[in-house]
């Protein structure tokens, strides 16, 4: 290769410079770890998507009306102002939360039926009405079950999945909203905490 | 260059956004339907009991239910934006699947497009600034210390090779007169200002190839033959490899690599690393398999791990097995497992009685006279047999109230079962059963229950 | 027994890998040969002591030993023998195994492959992070992934496995091929890792892993695939993508392995984009554990995730470690090791490839970024929660997929190093000219729509230019065997070495993308969706099908009892969706039915049956060239398979276009170069291919 060229450049000093080096993969690699670092922080401090709480739009506003018929094909609408606490809860017939929260549901109600400051209303959700008052029947329930075979309660509070409940203040605002089996204590508490903060 | 060129590339453009304007519907903007507007916002909306569809995709009877809510708020003549702040005011904003572009989640919408445009906007100033440098200054594209011969060597090798390059696409008509020609020069001038080849080289590999490249004409060479590092005259450059594949990465280059040790005997050596690192593993995996499993055995279960187990042994597991089925809710399955147990031990007081309690369960839901009375019978024999089982009490109990009517029976029973001290999880779930009976029989609730 | 010998082989396994690392260690630190060649041993032992502990599992799962947690929870006496083999991979205990398994056949592949240069410490180096890598997954076995976990006490009668996971023997194949691929990325990040560290970045490694690569590439993309398919035939909403995060955890990896897959031709033709290609083969194998880290532990709610457990933390440490070691070493070493020259001119193949892969990183980063972002928001914002699904996806990513369109057309026709306007336009002028006729012709036909036109345009222009360039390349082998003095009969048959070599087969690929891309862009533009209510007897139509309800029908087996509807289409064929119970759960699912012609795919399931005597809903789902997306899938992996024959053993650093007649040497047209002199021919150059 050499031996092709004009003389002249051959002896031609080579041109030098200070040695400079670019840096560019050291930084875009610095930058990438930063970047992933924070990426994990978040990844690692995250709860397990089923057990991570839901908020609902509709805590603090008025509630949404409740009415329609009941499984037993009794008309039924609920209060507005609703006057006591009402625990709204929606179920499925098919759904095994449901199932485990049942007795639970029985209980409270038994409990404050006497002290007449709570009431229970059980809506169906993507259920049949005949399989639901089979079902309210076996558990027990002896407050009204809503049957909403369009939907359409469940869609005006939002709910996706059975078992969702509801806490309605006297006043009727919503004051709690619980995407999870609930227990009589966990009701009991959450009517302590809203009395407590003025419902 | 022909005097006459058939514009091919102007009609095909011409015709090209001639069509796409006549076929994206520019000339026939007809507003779109209730239904087609009903069709887009579904398509935005989550199905709320899915996980990932939208409502326009599933079939979920919640789906069904947001998409006539959908239909009918379009006929109402809400716009989109209200429709989807209706369903965002009861789901959450989590319901719709477009993620906001206001706030924080406008990063998502922003940061790939501000990616892209960075990652474009870099590229082109760095394919800019190489071609307005393309002197034969050395800090062209990447700067080389002139006092590292290793990083002189390597660019060295890779311009040879670049220029190699350039003859064969030019001969195969890949490259134009000019472009050949300036590329060619270019890169002849970065070689030169690399300075002289060293002189003596390492081993010439066996792909260095004799034949040196006679003239600088532009038509030389032979097809393929430059496409290793065929060099001229300069053994050295040939000696170290190019970027071809046909690099085979043996023998560690001398000039490069770190010295290995080549004084330990190999055979020997290998033998003996691997025989004992592999009693190493067997070892390890023993030992700790050994006690690992040997603290996991179930009742009954041997070494090996197959389980054998005693009569009694064999008669617990089934009853706990009818148990978990029973709570399953499975009855018959569960009455066929107490039912062996019974057969196999007809004194076994917790199978007589949970079948009875079974029996009657069955009976009542399918109205079964036959069924009753057995589960009668069985249970009375299980309350004679045992009368300190509280369960029996409770059953025979429960009967009577709910066959009989006989409030007054069952109350005598339920005194027992209180009285032998059941848990209060237990009294807990019969306690509707039994206050029933006490207040029908006028008789006061014992403290137990209403507590 | 099945627990002991289970334990035992997980036990052997990570005993194996770990002993594999302390000697090679110790051989690379004290420079003992002896010892780097030892260490190689111990992969044999790893892949044993996986095939053992898959041994156990199996025979636990077909003979039904329910003292296993894992046989309790996902099978029953009930379960047929096909869904009891593949119950071990259906849960995430088991699916670790499988994982396990895999590494190990790979370990042990690629210990016999460069066994010849155990002692090369380049090649010690690779060995020593797969052996890492083994020992993670291995030891994940030993802790909170543990298959061989005993139950406190035997059930008479397993769980089954999930309804879903038993109704279509597809599972058979489809998690396997996935974790084929996915774990494939193993090797080709190992030698990455072992050039940084040893400095010998300029040797071609990456081509000699770029089998590998491919072989890897091949399979996830038969898994993604295939998970498509799956989707469609079993889920039951008519569509085949829903970018739901376990899907993009698949992606994510792919689009980076193809992105690697074209620089790696840049790096073997021109010795450039070195330590760029590094980082994709490190970005592919990150992304692989991110992927597996997010379907396993549950931070993101999916249909395909995993039950929780606690290998998420465990993961996500292995994800921050792999990151920490292989951006670190580039942090370290990459501006040292970078290619000693640049791209000529922005309008060459270098620069088309560069534009590829800007557009493939673009993609996976919007993936990336769609997938966690809900995550990410609500970290910042506390207790707020956005969804991110795919309407998003599909607008930023449709640009992206008409630019590759693009590039997939025009690159082929691109030579290296510099190429004019003048070279292109009279390459491209016939597939140019198929694409706007395409175009027009659609718009003539009715279709309307700028991105459906664009897509179809597009395509039909990128496949006649692959079209081309594989008509060039058999012309070209055809004119070889002619010079070679074949007759005019053989030389048509020798044709068929046209089709085989990196660069044709490749030209394939791009014609099975571009298939895909056509009928992703018709389905989803195109499908339309609704519902049919029919009573028995009755006919309804519906996007001008006809839908006949002929009757119904009740199939019961041990396993599952479904009932049946059946349809009659178009006055043809009868299909029958249904709705069924599997083994002990009361869980109904339905089963879908599909009527496949090339034209159009009608997609029929049952939504409601009445409980007494009545009318049934009916869904369908009417969705044009469903049928292309798999046929493009199938010549995918066909044009893989070809690519992977050897060509007619050219260099990739030939010219791209074959001698053209005026500047044609004076030599024999026999184009294949003579050996160099002494050149090594039993070390054939393992990325060789028709560099056409």
């Amino acid at each position: 290769m050499t031996g092709v060229l004009p003389p002249d450049t051959a002896t031609a000093p080579p041109t030098t410079r200070p040695a400079r080096r670019r840096h560019t993969a050291r930084w875009v690699a610095v930058t990438v770890l930063v970047v992933a670092a924070g990426l994990i922080a978040v990844l690692a401090t995250r709860q397990p998507a089923a057990v991570s709480e839901v908020q609902s739009p509709l805590v603090g506003t008025q509630a949404p009306p409740v009415r329609g018929l009941t499984v037993d094909g009794r008309a039924f609408a609920l209060a507005r102002p609703p006057g006591t606490f009402v625990v709204l809860n929606f179920f499925a017939p098919w759904c095994e939360p449901c199932q485990a929260e049942g007795p639970e549901l029985v209980h409270f109600a038994f409990e404050h039926q006497q002290a007449g400051d709570a009431k229970m209303v059980s809506v169906v959700f993507d259920d049949s009405a005949s399989d639901a008052r089979s079902y309210q029947a076996t558990l027990g329930a002896t407050w009204p079950t809503l049957a909403d075979p369009q939907g359409t309660i469940a869609l005006s509070y939002g709910v996706r999945a059975p078992p969702s409940t509801f806490l309605i203040a006297p006043d009727g605002r919503v004051v709690a909203y619980i995407v999870a089996p609930v227990t009589a204590a966990d009701l009991d508490g959450l009517i302590a905490r809203a009395r407590a903060t003025g419902a | 260059m022909r005097s006459r060129r058939f514009p091919l590339w102007t009609l095909l453009a011409v015709v090209l956004v001639a069509a796409l304007l006549v076929g994206s519907g520019a000339f026939s903007s007809t507003p779109p339907t209730s239904a087609q507007r009903a069709a887009s916002i579904e398509s935005v909306i989550r199905c709320p009991s899915c996980e990932d569809l939208s409502v326009a995709d599933s079939s979920a009877p919640t789906a069904v239910t947001v998409r006539s809510t959908v239909r009918q708020l379009v006929d109402h003549g809400l716009t989109d934006s209200q429709i989807e702040d209706y369903l965002v005011a009861r789901y959450g904003s989590a319901i719709v699947l477009d993620p906001p572009t206001s706030g924080w989640s406008s990063l998502v919408w922003v940061l790939p497009i501000a990616g892209g445009v960075i990652a474009v906007a870099v590229l082109a100033a760095v394919l800019a600034r190489r071609r307005r440098r393309s002197g034969p200054s050395l800090d062209d594209d990447v700067l080389v210390p002139a006092a590292d011969p290793v990083a002189v060597e390597e660019r060295r090798r890779f311009l040879t090779q670049s220029l190699a390059d350039a003859d064969a696409e030019y001969l195969a008509g890949d490259l134009t007169d000019a472009d050949y020609l300036s590329l060619r020069q270019r890169d002849l001038a970065r070689l030169v200002a690399l300075g002289p080849a060293p002189a003596a080289p390492a081993t010439p590999t066996d792909w260095a190839t004799p034949t040196a490249w006679a003239d600088p004409e532009p038509v030389s060479g032979g097809p393929g033959r430059e496409g290793s590092a065929g060099s001229a005259g300069s053994a050295a450059s040939a000696a170290s490899a190019t970027v071809t594949a046909e690099r085979s990465g043996t023998p560690l280059e001398p000039d490069r690599s770190d010295r290995v040790d080549r004084s330990v005997p190999r055979r020997r050596g290998r033998n003996k690393w691997f025989l004992v690192g592999a009693i190493g593993c067997f070892v390890v995996a023993l030992v700790v398999a050994v006690p690992l499993f040997a603290s996991h055995r179930l009742p009954g279960q041997t070494a090996t791990g197959s389980v054998a187990l005693s009569p009694s042994q064999q008669v617990a597991r089934t009853l706990d097995q009818a148990a978990t089925v029973e709570n399953q809710g499975q009855l018959g399955l569960a009455a066929q497992l107490y039912q062996q147990v019974l057969t196999a031990h007809p004194d076994n007081e917790v199978a007589l009685a949970q079948l009875g309690w079974l029996e009657y369960k069955i009976g009542q839901q399918g109205s079964d006279a036959t069924l009753l009375a057995d589960a009668r019978t069985k249970l009375t024999q299980a309350v004679a047999m045992t009368p300190g089982d509280y369960a029996a009490h409770l059953y025979l109990g429960t009967l009577l109230l709910q066959l009989d009517g006989n409030a007054s029976a069952a109350v005598s029973q339920f005194d027992q079962f209180l009285a032998d001290s059941p848990p209060s999880t237990v009294v807990g779930q019969a306690a509707t059963v039994l206050r029933q009976a006490y207040t029908s029989a006028g008789m006061a609730v014992p403290a137990e229950v209403a507590a | 027994m099945n627990g002991t010998l289970g334990h035992t082989g997980v036990l052997l396994g990570f005993a194996a890998a770990l002993v594999g690392i302390v000697v090679l260690l110790v051989g690379l630190v004290r420079r003992r040969p002896g010892g780097l060649r030892a260490g190689r041993f111990y992969a044999p032992l790893i892949l044993l002591g996986g095939i053992v502990a898959v041994v156990a599992m199996q025979r636990a799962l077909i003979t039904h030993d329910f003292s296993l947690t894992y046989v309790a929870d996902n099978n029953s006496r009930s379960t047929p023998l096909l869904y009891s083999i593949t119950g071990m991979w259906s849960a995430l205990a088991g699916s670790i195994l499988l994982w396990g398994l895999i590494l190990g056949i790979y370990a042990t592949g690629m210990v016999w492959r460069f066994r010849h240069r155990a002692d090369d410490q380049l090649v010690a180096w690779a060995t020593l992070v797969m052996y890492v890598v083994c020992a993670f997954f291995f030891g994940l076995m030993l802790g909170p992934a543990d298959p061989f976990t005993h139950v406190s006490s035997v059930p008479l009668d397993g769980l089954g496995p999930n309804v879903l996971l038993q109704d279509n023997p597809l599972v058979l194949f489809h998690p396997p091929m996935l974790y084929l691929g996915l774990v494939g990325f193993t090797v080709p990040f190992a030698f990455a890792v072992a050039s940084l560290v040893t400095g010998r970045v300029d040797e071609d490694w990456q081509g000699e892993t770029r089998r590998w690569t491919l072989f890897a590439w091949t399979f996830l993309t038969i898994g993604i695939v295939l998970g498509a398919w799956w989707s469609y035939q079993v889920l039951g909403w008519g569509g085949f993508w829903a970018w739901d995060p376990v899907e993009n955890a698949s992606l994510m990896p792919w689009l980076v392995g193809t992105a690697y897959l074209h620089s790696v031709m840049v790096q073997q033709r021109r010795g450039l984009l070195r330590v760029w290609n590094l980082s994709l083969v490190i970005a592919t194998f990150s992304l692989t554990i991110l992927g597996t880290f997010l379907t396993r532990s549950g931070v993101i709610q999916s249909v395909h995730a995993f039950s929780t457990s606690s290998i998420g933390p465990l993961l996500l440490g292995f994800f921050g470690l792999v990151l920490a070691v292989g951006v670190g070493l580039i942090a370290w070493r990459g501006d040292r090791l970078r290619s000693p020259g640049g791209i000529d001119s922005p309008m060459s193949r270098e620069g088309a490839f560069l534009a590829n892969n800007l557009l493939f990183v673009l993609f996976a980063f919007i993936v990336l970024l769609g997938t966690v972002f809900p995550l990410l928001y609500e970290a910042v914002n506390s207790g707020a929660q956005v969804a991110v699904g795919a309407p998003y996806f599909n607008r930023l990513i449709i640009p992206i997929g008409l630019g590759l369109l693009f590039l997939m057309a025009v690159a082929p026709a691109l030579p290296w190093r510099k190429s004019t306007a003048e070279i292109m336009r009279g390459r491209l002028a016939v597939p140019a000219a198929i694409g706007v006729l395409v175009v027009v012709g659609c718009v003539i036909g009715g279709i309307t729509g700028i991105e459906p036109l664009l897509a179809f345009g597009l395509g039909a222009f990128a496949a006649a230019s692959a079209g081309r360039a594989l008509v060039l390349s058999v012309r070209g082998a055809w004119r070889s065997a002619r010079g070679a003095g074949a007759s005019p009969a053989r030389a048509t048959l020798a044709g068929w070495r046209g089709f085989v070599g990196r660069a044709n087969g490749g030209m394939v690929v791009h014609i099975g993308v571009v298939l895909i891309a056509v009928g992703l862009a018709a389905a989803t533009a195109f499908g339309q969706r609704g519902t049919v209510v029919l009573a028995p007897g009755e006919s309804g139509t519906f996007a001008g099908h006809t839908v006949e309800f002929v009757g119904t029908r009740v199939v019961r087996t041990p396993s599952h009892l479904s009932q049946q509807a059946l349809l009659r289409v178009d006055g043809g064929a009868v299909f029958t969706p249904a709705i069924s119970q599997f083994g002990t759960g009361t869980q109904a699912v339905g089963t879908p039915a599909i009527d496949s012609s090339v034209t159009s795919d009608v997609y029929l399931t049952i939504n409601s049956i009445p409980a007494k005597g009545g009318p049934w809903t009916f869904g369908v789902v009417v969705q044009p060239l469903v049928m292309w997306l798999w046929v493009g899938g199938v010549l995918i992996v066909v044009g893989s398979i070809l690519s992977a024959v050897p060509g007619r053993r050219r260099r990739p650093t030939d010219p791209v276009s074959t001698p053209v007649g005026a500047a044609a040497p004076p030599v024999a047209p026999d184009l294949d170069p003579e050996p160099e002199p002494g050149a090594r021919t039993d070390r054939e150059p393992v990325g060789a291919g028709e560099a056409t």
